[in-house]
């Protein structure tokens, strides 16, 4: 415990020495706010708009969960669906790889002219495709990778396919999905973030960020940059924490 | 046949039979096990002790021959939970508390929540673990792991128990504590066994005959039945368990009397 408590202060220390130089930089350099703008003015903004800080990061936050949440159950499905049926696998695996290529930047323009233009859902769609990947790929993993003796184990209790999955394949899979979610998650914010940029309502992180460097605010432009920051690892903690909570063996000795 | 616990007939398996990878696993094996006997496999790895382990158990099929457990098919052996089974690796499952690993078992046959509770508490009472239900199977050694499977292995209460060198990652000292503790447990629940080990004491301790396999192809070279009576703490350092060991240790170098045609059956023995 007392080892976790020392690993918390060199980070922030790290983060604190960061800030005053710059400060210290852009004070000393006389540097003009659109080339960097100082981080006391950054945080008096912030501070002076904080409700509108807090609606703007809460749309896109929104936006991230429901795409999170599109991608994680498509992810799932898929990768159970893969693991189930011999015939699926070969296909499936290229075609996740497929659509982790899709470049989204590309196709957010395309899917806004295909819905309303006052719709979030292109932007979920954006952030789902995103998801999916890492979501599946190890979940896939995990629902596959299982131990052999465990696995010979349920066949000499003349356990079904199914059984199998529920007793052994899910469970194990838990650590994986929880890796994916890992790297699912932060992403999920960036990509709901990035497809504001591409037309749609003027809502969200992403088109105030645009719209404020437009407009030469750059000390909004900037704030919201931090929201976005605070919205990913908020994202990032929470799923550490229901990683702990929902698979407190994972990284144990296994047993197997 | 109904009074044998395994019986094993011109049992091969070939594994990638007529591709250039092509393994003869066991050739023209033929071994009786009867009820309540305690049979130990031994020969050197590769020798395909696994192997027939696994097709009694019907996790793999024989390539030929003809095998029944319990008076039935393997298949149906498997079926009826009329085996219990014990590896290496204990394969508990992390996710579990040790008594609902116990359970697992009485799961997979349909058994009710508190019927299935009471018997796995009172199997790791038989094991000793009775303080350990609530526990996860990290939280424990390696010698406390493996008594969970063997609980687990008997849960269903099963005609027999097929152990694949379940001891074989256990220091000498755990190992001869677990080795009496099985006994006893066997004996108490009239368990017939097929053990599978690599070590020499261990088979003869254990067993009432050991079966000395050997290699390439895989096969039963000799059949060394044991006679020592009750165990107990001189067993280890009598002349009778010296003579059997070194019984043993000449089948495996290959030195004594081979087993004539018709393999390992009960009758050479008796
Ligand atoms: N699934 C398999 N596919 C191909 N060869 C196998 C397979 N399982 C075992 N073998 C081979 O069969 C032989 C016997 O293996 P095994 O029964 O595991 O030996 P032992 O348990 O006596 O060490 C070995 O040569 C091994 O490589
Ligand atoms: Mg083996």
């Amino acid at each position: 415990m007392k080892s976790k408590v020392n690993a918390i202060w060199p980070p922030i220390l790290l983060a604190a020495l960061f800030l005053l130089a710059w400060q210290a930089l852009v004070v000393i350099q006389d540097l003009k706010p659109y080339l960097l703008p100082a981080p006391s003015l950054i945080f008096t903004t912030f501070i002076t708009n904080l409700s509108l800080m807090l609606e703007t990061g809460l749309y896109t936050a929104t936006t991230a969960v429901l795409g999170l949440l599109l991608g994680t159950v498509l992810g799932i499905v898929l990768a159970m669906v893969a693991q189930r049926f011999f015939v699926f696998r070969n296909l499936m695996i290229p075609v996740a790889a497929g659509i982790a290529a899709v470049p989204i930047v590309a196709l957010t323009p395309i899917l806004n002219n295909m819905f309303d233009i006052t719709s979030r859902t292109p932007r979920v769609l954006i952030t789902a495709i995103v998801v999916f990947f890492p979501i599946f790929v190890n979940v896939y993993r995990g629902l596959t990778e299982v131990p052999n003796v465990q696995l010979e184990l349920m066949r000499s209790l003349s356990a079904t396919p199914r059984t199998v999955t529920r007793v052994l394949r899910i469970p194990n899979a838990l650590p994986f999905f929880f890796t994916g979610l890992k790297v699912a998650a932060p992403l999920a914010v960036i990509a709901a973030l990035v497809a504001e940029y591409f037309g749609g309502p003027q809502e969200g992180l992403g088109s105030k960020i645009a719209s404020s460097a437009a407009n030469t605010a750059y000390g909004r432009a900037w704030a919201y940059v931090v929201v976005a920051i605070i919205v990913g690892l908020a994202f990032y903690l929470i799923t550490l924490l229901l990683e702990r909570v929902t698979t407190p063996w994972a990284g144990r000795s296994r047993s197997a | 046949m109904s009074t044998l616990a395994v019986h094993a007939e011109g049992v091969w398996k070939i594994f990638n039979e007529g591709a250039n990878n092509e393994v003869t696993a066991l050739s023209d094996v033929s071994i009786d096990v009867g009820k309540g006997e305690f049979v130990s496999l031994i020969g050197p790895s590769g020798c395909g002790k696994s192997t027939l382990l696994r097709v009694i158990a019907d996790l793999i099929p024989p390539t030929r021959g003809s095998v029944s457990v319990a008076g039935v098919t393997p298949h149906e052996a498997r079926e009826k939970h009329q085996y219990g089974m014990a590896f290496q690796q204990a394969a508990l499952l992390d996710w579990r508390t040790v008594r609902r690993n116990v359970e697992l078992p009485l799961e997979l046959a349909g058994w009710d929540k508190d019927k299935r509770k009471a018997r796995a508490l009172e199997l790791l009472e038989m094991v000793q673990l009775q303080d350990f239900a609530d526990h996860r199977p990290w939280e424990l050694s390696g010698g406390m792991q493996q008594r969970v499977a063997i609980a687990r292995s008997l849960a269903t209460d099963p005609e027999i128990l097929l152990m694949d060198e379940p001891f074989g990652a256990l220091d000498e000292m755990t190992r001869e504590r677990m080795q009496n503790e099985l006994l006893r447990i066997s004996k108490a629940t009239g368990t017939s066994v097929v053990f599978v080990t690599h070590s020499i004491p261990e088979a003869v301790y254990l067993s009432n005959r050991v079966v000395v396999m050997s290699p390439r192809p895989g096969r039963i070279t000799h059949v060394v039945a044991v006679d020592l009576g009750e165990r107990n703490e001189d067993t280890r350092e009598s002349d009778a368990f010296y003579d059997s060991v070194t019984a043993v240790r000449e089948a495996l170098r290959g030195r004594a009397t081979p087993v004539g045609e018709g393999g390992a059956r009960l009758a050479e023995t008796s």
